[in-house]
């Protein structure tokens, strides 16, 4: 704009409309934060009700303002004017332990009271079988016609299941249930850490870095109990949060020496965290009285509000979202490669994509509906199981997954499916080592999203009719709730003020955490992705 | 190197090798597993709901009480559960077409201002806060939106307005309006970022402000976007169950839609007529299960026939500009 | 000669009785041949591909009008002409690549010795395992170095020593004395003249007939172009190289044939590459190699 002065009346047009557009582009802004902030508020109200932070001791907050939030407070602000990358590396030093408690807490709750490790063990020993036939047989796989190998791994695999988790259950010895888990998890998990280790610093401190987490596992079950953590929890929590964090911890410190300042930061967190209780305690001031606590978090539902916990809700959403998982990835992404790699542009292929589209309309109750008529009416399954709420809510999110899976495979280069063609790759050789590695994390990115879409529904779950009131669900075929369900039957079955504000409001704060837990993962994933590209 | 090898090489045929084929009959199956998907979903819907009305129930071969299309269509009593049984949808449509009309005035807006924002005005940074806090706002489960509006939105409304039940249909609708929001700015935003940059550029070389560009020039050349996301997000909102049935009450009155004042009342949109059905019997296969599918069928088929115009409308921007 | 019997003999090439067949196995064509000699090569020179009146259309677009020409085995062939006149195109024929374009419809036939690479029994697929292709921008797989060469082996489930031939490979693209001790290192992370000699051993990795290569220097600088002209010389001694170029020098320097195509897909002089730039038989190729237009 010009700031000559001879021409007033240029000025001034400029003026007006310069206002008019800085009003338009406040309101605009306004209104992109209307409902951000209404959430935020609400948010906050619920997080109060479910926390009462006012019911402390001003001591209690005193000390952890003191202890814990001023020095986290000061390292996060040195760290941002320091240097940024270094924050971030802080932030996720706190994030990779905090989101893989989550997960690993929720597996230690399916080994202490769903699966017990005994048969656990014998799956995945019969599982084992067959998958190392496959590995030993894609050796010579040129030798032996394809169908044949298929044909042998079907067997073994059905001999497998058939003989092996019997033969094992009716062992005379049984092996201590940490033990197994030490074993079954301590060694993928090693394997796992040791190829990662591979990729980045080589042969010999892969081997290290194996041993090291296999015997971090193993040594757990005698640890845990010295902090007060049964031996099995314990083997699983070190496994599959313990051994992430210290890789993710280990890679900072060797690979990004400049970003290691960055480690202050949960390293004051957590200080501050037990020093501020250590405090606490001595000086005896009391802390809030949170309805969301360790009573809340393992209880079953009770009629009164104070003893009502949400434990069965949390135990039948992590059951669903396996069978979710396992039901809606490979379909999904099956029928993204076929409408993206294979199907030839004609009139079917126009009607399933049209279709798809359709069906990630289709309201959830309706869903439910489906899964109502045609797995419990008419599959003569038993209604509100594990098995029939999984797969309704696989169908329900399959068209999210396909829509998302797509786009991954969409942003793969041509030019590599061009390589790959030109070399004289088949289409399925091109789809395996091409394109399904390249959109891999994309596809992935998508299932988390759409899994967090999932754990919150609850009109499906009614309509196949999962049970108001339910126990600890500990098979497939038992009748499940969840926690959304849970939370709808304490807002309309057990309508009263006082749950209301107590164990709704704390269920609500569990159900958020759970989903935001699922969107940060997604959308962290989706940033480091789309920066890699 | 013989030619006969050669020609031996040439033609051993791998698309059709048994690894292929198994491969592509999967891969075809996945994709062929929606269309059964919707197949099945129709024919549910349309046989168990044939079970209900009286026109159709013989054709099926299903005999006892049912209701007339008549009767369902134009009565205004949805009483299921006890005897004398009425089965009139209107009090449910009124309710539905309330909490719908009331979370578009909301949602649409707001929805539109923001992706006007975000696709003109925000910089790199800014959306890179806003667009994940909308998808929060999305993702966050339909249940807590309704004991939000429970617990929190009907106590403030109250303050303002003494006269509001416990559960009205007020409260559903700001929530429900809230929930919708990132449907229309997402949609909307991706139709504004189509707009060539061309005609931004040819607006600014007039003398445009950003003002005049964004209103006078891109609002209007992504205005088929818009629409077809104002048209999905209502879909949604018809088909949204959890909050409206937490928020919105179980009781069916037949409400004016045209009376403002029934948004201080409470009402039964069809999904939460839905729900309720289920605390009967389900599995048995009476009445008021039939009607369940019967109500299920009118919603499948107002939110697929919204769908379809919604994407026939959104066609016609990416044919313009893509 | 009717049309018909035209028809026959082009879809026929193996009739041991038909005198051009015979020919085409024994000794490239005379004009092939009075090349050759004029160029200095030492000893004749069979034809490896040829394509008889090769069309492509893209819908209704002709991309290929009517293309007939005989590249010599363990030679290279250089396809020069503006942009957008077909010689990729007629590269992507050689190797079935424009089969992946759903548009693209190919008439004619182009023989690989003595087979019609357009017969129906024909599996592109197959094709392509004997005929390899670099790109014209590099395009390594998201895989280690190693991974990048064997590639081909483990697609075709070769049987041999993979260590070896990923080393012989990557020796003869002139790569291995550079990334000898980072093979497990991820493709992506070399340089982009690296990158492409990288993509040029994956291609000879699996020992094809012809190796088709689409303006494989465009993309790079200039010290890298000359190692890769260099390298294709030299690849020359072991195979069939067709290279389309869009750079006159480079096709002057390296190929020992040339075909001129310009513009509406047509191949307006084929020959020896040292003939066409300096003494075209064409007044538009002269115009063309002096800078007139295109």
């Amino acid at each position: 704009m010009s700031t000559d002065a001879r021409d007033a009346v240029e000025d001034g047009f400029g003026h007006v409309s310069r206002t008019v557009g800085t009003v338009f582009r406040y309101l605009l802004l306004v209104s992109t934060l209307v409902g951000i902030v209404t959430l935020g508020v609400l948010l906050v109200y619920v997080a109060n009700d479910a926390i009462r932070p006012l019911t402390a001791d001003p001591g209690w907050h005193l000390t952890f303002v003191l202890a814990f939030a001023l020095p986290s407070l000061l390292v996060g602000g040195y760290l941002y004017r320091r240097d940024k990358s270094a924050l971030f590396t802080g932030l996720n030093a706190l994030g990779v332990p905090a989101v893989s408690l989550l997960f690993a807490s929720a597996a230690a709750m399916l080994f202490v009271d769903v699966v017990p490790p005994l048969i656990w063990f014998a799956y995945v020993v019969a599982v084992a079988i067959p998958l190392v036939v496959l590995l030993a047989t894609t050796r010579y796989s040129h030798r032996i016609p394809f169908l044949a190998r298929v044909a042998t791994l079907a067997a073994v695999t059905v001999a497998s299941l058939g003989v092996v988790p019997g033969a094992i259950q009716s062992l005379p010895f049984v092996p201590q249930a940490w033990l197994v888990v030490a074993a079954t998890l301590g060694v993928p998990v090693a394997g796992v850490a040791g190829t990662y280790a591979d990729r980045r610093w080589g042969r010999r401190a892969a081997v290290s870095v194996a041993v090291a987490a296999l015997v971090a596992t193993v040594a757990a079950p005698f640890a845990g109990p010295t902090i007060g953590l049964d031996p099995l929890p314990a083997t699983v929590l070190m496994a599959l949060a313990g051994v992430p964090t210290a890789v993710y911890v280990g890679t900072v410190v060797v690979n990004q020496p400049e970003r290691r300042v960055g480690l202050l930061l949960p390293l004051v967190v957590v200080a501050g965290a037990l020093v501020g209780g250590a405090v606490v305690d001595a000086l005896g001031f009391a802390g809030p009285q949170a309805w969301i606590d360790w009573q809340f978090l393992t209880s079953d539902h009770s009629n009164t509000p104070a003893e009502a916990g949400i434990y069965p809700a949390i135990v039948g959403t992590i059951l669903l979202m396996v069978v979710v998982a396992l039901a809606s990835f490979p379909v999904g992404v099956g029928a993204a490669v076929y409408l993206e790699e294979y199907a030839p542009d004609n009139t079917f292929t126009r009607v399933v994509d049209v279709n798809i589209s359709n069906l990630a309309g289709v309201p959830s109750v309706v869903y439910g509906l489906l899964g109502l008529g045609v797995f419990v009416r008419y599959g003569g399954m038993t209604p509100g199981t594990v098995v029939v709420g999984g797969m309704t809510l696989a169908l329900l999110i399959l068209p999210i997954i396909i829509i998302s899976a797509r786009e991954a495979i969409r942003s793969v280069p041509d030019s590599m499916r061009q390589a790959s063609y030109g070399m004289g790759a088949t289409r399925w050789q091109t789809v395996k080592n091409v394109v399904l590695p390249r959109s891999f994390p994309g596809i992935l990115t998508g299932t988390i999203l759409a899994l967090g879409r999932a754990i919150g529904e609850t009109a499906p779950l009614l309509m196949i009719g999962a049970p108001q009131i339910f126990d600890l669900p500990t098979a497939l075929d038992a009748r499940v709730g969840a926690m959304p369900l849970q939370l709808y039957v304490w807002a309309t079955t057990f309508a009263s003020p006082e749950f209301y504000t107590t164990a709704l409001a704390a269920g609500v704060v569990t159900l958020l955490v759970a989903m935001l837990a699922m969107n940060s993962i997604a959308i962290v994933l989706r940033n480091k992705y789309q920066r890699e590209q | 190197m013989s030619t006969d090898s050669l020609t031996q090489d040439l033609t051993q045929r791998t698309e059709n090798s048994s690894r292929e084929l198994l491969a592509r009959a999967f891969f075809f199956g996945c994709a062929f597993l929606s269309i059964v998907t919707t197949i099945s979903i129709a024919v549910l819907l349309v046989t168990e709901a044939a079970k209900f009305f009286s026109i159709t129930a013989p054709l099926v071969g299903v005999e006892g009480e049912t209701a007339t299309i008549a009767e369902f269509l134009t009565g205004t009593e949805w009483r299921p559960n006890f005897t004398p049984h009425e089965f009139g949808v209107l009090p449910l449509v009124s309710a539905t077409l309330m909490i719908t009309f009331g979370s578009a005035l909301i949602a649409l807006p707001l929805g539109v201002a923001t992706a006007i924002y975000l696709s003109e005005y925000a910089s790199e940074r800014a959306r890179s806060f806003l667009k994940p806090a909308l998808e929060i706002l999305a993702g966050v489960p339909t249940v807590i939106y309704g004991f939000f509006a429970l617990m929190y939105i009907t106590p403030a409304l109250s303050t303002i307005f003494p006269d509001i039940s416990f559960f009205n249909l007020l409260s559903a609708s700001i929530v429900v309006g809230i929930m919708i929001i990132p449907m229309v700015a997402s949609i909307s935003e991706d139709a504004m970022s189509a707009v060539p940059d061309d005609l931004r550029q040819a607006g600014y070389g007039m003398g445009a402000t950003k003002f005049d560009v964004s209103v006078g020039v891109v609002l209007p050349a992504a205005t088929s976007g818009v629409v077809a996301s104002f048209i999905l997000a209502l879909s949604r909102a018809i088909g949204e169950t959890m909050a409206v049935t937490i928020a919105a009450g179980s009781q069916a009155n037949m409400l004016n839609p045209l009376n403002p004042l029934g948004y201080f009342e409470s009402g039964m949109p069809m999904t939460a007529a839905m729900v309720q059905l289920l605390h009967g019997d389900i599995t048995g296969g009476g009445l008021a299960y039939r009607s369940l599918f019967a109500i299920g069928l009118t919603l499948f088929v107002i939110t697929l026939a919204m769908n379809i115009v919604s994407d026939l409308v959104a066609a016609r921007y990416r044919e313009e500009y893509e | 000669m009717t049309r018909e019997n035209m028809t026959d003999e082009a879809s026929s090439p193996a009739d041991g009785g038909d005198p051009t067949t015979d020919e085409m196995l024994v000794e490239t064509s005379p004009t092939a041949g009075v090349s050759e000699s004029d160029s200095g090569t030492a000893g004749g020179s069979r034809t490896l591909v040829e394509a008889r009146n090769v069309n492509v259309w893209y819908d209704d677009d002709q991309a290929l009008n009517d293309i007939s020409l005989e590249i010599p085995e363990n030679r290279v062939t250089a396809m020069i002409g503006p942009s957008g006149c077909g010689k990729s195109t007629f590269l992507r024929c050689i190797n079935r690549m424009n089969d992946l374009i759903d548009a693209a419809r190919v008439e004619g036939d182009l023989f690989l010795r003595n087979k019609n690479v357009y017969d129906d029994d024909v599996d592109p697929v197959a094709l392509r395992r004997r005929v390899g292709m670099v790109f014209q921008k590099p395009n390594p797989f998201p895989k280690s170095i190693y991974d990048n060469v064997a590639y081909g082996l483990e697609i075709q489930d070769k049987e041999g020593d993979y260590d070896e031939i990923v080393e012989r490979s990557l020796k003869r693209a002139a790569l291995w004395d550079e990334v000898e001790d980072q093979l497990d290192e991820s493709g992506l992370e070399l340089s982009g003249g690296q990158q492409q000699r990288l993509c040029i051993a994956r291609a000879i990795a699996p020992d094809p007939e012809v190796l088709l290569m689409d303006e494989p220097a465009s993309a790079l600088d200039p010290v890298a172009t000359s190692k890769i002209e260099d390298l294709i010389s030299e690849l020359a001694e072991e195979y069939t190289v067709v290279i389309v170029t869009h750079n006159m020098q480079q096709a002057a320097r390296i190929s020992d044939k040339t075909a001129v195509f310009l513009t509406g897909g047509e191949l307006v002089e084929f020959g020896d590459t040292q003939k066409i730039f300096e003494n075209p038989d064409s007044q538009r190729v002269e115009d063309y190699i002096t800078g007139k237009f295109g």
